[in-house]
């Protein structure tokens, strides 16, 4: 016990000292072999065997795998939903913000928090309540097959999942940027005779484009590469409601490997596009803000 | 236009920022609002902007009752503390943007647009500056565009929000007493925003005192000076007097 008890203030005294001059070439190279190691094992080198899968039978047969029918299909609906959910979470994202910077209200925080909520959701959870509200046996379901309407395991629950778990990206983006850039700007535009439309077309947008723009990346990229929720809603009927990520899956169960990384490529190329949109978004927002901040 | 406030009440929060103000400014006058920092005077000229909504309490202009018009309506011109210019947009556009935001019966064309603007800012002394964007524009300069800005919709009031509170000592007397010449040559009614008493008394007609929202005192600026009206104005003025004595 008394032994114990002088021992700690020693430790406490003699590690600060040493960490103090510890902290040189060894811990900073062992950070950075940490995060090279990290980023190898878990980003490059899974992206280095989606292509040499996908090209192990040759250039001709990763072509051939989208000449395949289910495959186009997938594509096709990929790119509708996404079409449709991106714009509806744009406008989304955009009210959002502006009522979240531009007023306050009652439930203010509660809607910060709310916006966030797929993101803290598991996506499969997030498919779950639309078959729990839409599906044959939810609370409208038999409403719905009296009307003769399908939303379940059919095209308009893969949006609707889609658009549950991509609506944080835009909003998430924009709130920060519109807080940091404040509102005079547009207090001056409406002293000088504008309305409100004319205030957002013209001083507004101007100024968040690049943040907009950056969120409105990232939901693109989440539309078009959901899984979980999406394969909830699907059903996975082939040529009707299958997705890009769900063919790659039905393709490898179907021992079908090298047609299946052909489609996952696609969906990597994607993500690199993706990658190289949104620093070049984020690089322009943040000179627009400083911009916008060095002459305030 | 003459403006006109009465019994004018804004609270924010648990804070009182304006507390039952009335007064009126005659038409062609340049009147100052005196006071310390957070005795509510912006709050008082946003208020009379339509940029902030009394409690209670009514605003007009020229007698009309104007208390629930946005800012859009009301056009009244205002230049910002820190100017606000739209930092995208060139000085040209700047100057522009209150013409070209008219409907459409009422905006004049391009052609006069530009003429209205070369006149502006041959008024502002910055004729040539017409592509700058406002970073590449000294505080001076920034502000002087912003008064050609707030001008170019020729509004019936002009508000200044701490006019010269963000520029050098030197540029401030300049524009100070540009100020007072362009004035004295247009006779817009002007109300603008200080707390330094040199500025109030070089520049206006009369001065609204104002401290923790409550009008202390209204009067030229001899009027206050010889028969200070409460131990605030007093103290307020006696302050000052003492620091800039030689």
């Amino acid at each position: 016990m008394a032994g114990v008890t002088t021992a700690l203030p020693v430790r406490a005294v003699t590690r600060p000292a040493r960490r103090a001059t510890t902290e040189s070439a060894l811990v900073r190279w062992t950070l950075i072999a940490i995060v090279v190691a990290f980023f190898g094992i878990f980003l490059f080198l899974p992206l280095v065997v989606v292509f040499q899968e996908a090209f192990s039978k040759g250039v001709a047969a990763y072509f051939n795998a989208f000449q395949n029918k289910a495959t186009q299909h997938a594509i096709w609906l990929t790119l509708l939903v996404s079409a449709i959910t991106v714009p509806l979470n744009t406008l989304f994202g955009m009210a959002a913000a502006w009522a979240i910077t531009r007023f306050n209200f009652r439930g203010k925080s509660l809607l910060t928090s709310l916006i966030d909520l797929p993101l803290w959701v598991s996506p499969v959870i997030g498919g779950l309540i639309y078959v729990l509200l839409y599906g044959r046996q939810g609370w409208l379901g038999p409403w719905l097959a009296e009307h003769d309407i399908r939303i379940i395991f059919a095209v308009p629950g893969i949006v609707l999942a889609t658009t549950f778990v991509t609506f944080p990206f835009v909003a998430r983006t924009l709130v920060p940027l519109m807080q940091a850039q404040g509102q005079a700007e547009e207090e001056a535009a409406a002293t000088l005779g504008a309305n409100g439309f004319q205030i957002f077309i013209r001083i507004t947008l101007p100024k968040i484009k690049w943040g907009l723009l950056y969120g409105v990346i990232l939901c693109n990229a989440r539309a078009m590469g959901e899984f979980g929720a999406v394969s909830v809603v699907s059903g996975h009927i082939r040529n009707r409601t299958n997705t890009m990520p769900l063919n790659v899956e039905i393709l490898y169960n179907e021992y079908e490997f090298a047609p299946a990384f052909a489609v996952a490529s696609l969906l990597a190329l994607l993500a690199l596009l993706t990658l190289f949109l949104k620093t070049f978004a984020e690089w322009q927002a943040a000179r627009q803000l400083n911009t916008t901040t060095t002459t305030q | 236009m003459s403006v006109e406030l009465r019994s004018i009440n804004k609270v924010f929060g648990h804070l009182a920022a304006v507390y039952e103000t009335s007064f009126k400014v005659e038409t062609g006058e340049l009147v100052a609002l005196l006071g310390p920092s957070g005795s509510g005077k912006t709050t008082l000229l946003r208020i009379i902007a339509g940029l902030e909504f009394a409690d209670s309490g009514s605003v007009l202009f020229n007698g009309r009752e104007v208390t629930n018009d946005s800012a859009y309506k009301r056009r009244a011109g205002f230049v910002f503390q820190q100017y606000a210019l739209f930092n995208h947009m060139s000085v040209f556009e700047n100057i522009a943007f209150g013409l070209r935001v008219l409907p459409r019966r009422q905006r004049p064309s391009s052609g006069e647009i530009r003429t209205r603007v070369s006149e502006l800012l041959e008024a502002v002394q910055l004729s040539g500056y017409e592509k700058r964007l406002p970073m590449q524009l000294s505080g001076g300069q920034r502000q002087r565009v912003a008064f050609a800005r707030a001008l170019a919709i020729r509004p019936q009031v002009l508000l200044l929000d701490e006019p010269f509170g963000a520029l050098d000592a030197k540029v401030r007397k300049d524009l100070r007493r540009w100020l007072r010449e362009f004035h004295d040559q247009t006779h817009l009614t002007t109300l603008f925003v200080t707390h330094d008493q040199d500025e109030a008394f070089e520049v206006a007609d009369r001065v609204v005192i104002i401290n923790q929202g409550k009008v202390q005192q209204i009067g030229t600026p001899d009027e206050v000076r010889m028969n200070p009206g409460n131990d605030f104005v007093i103290d307020f003025l006696d302050l000052q007097l003492a620091a800039s004595a030689p």
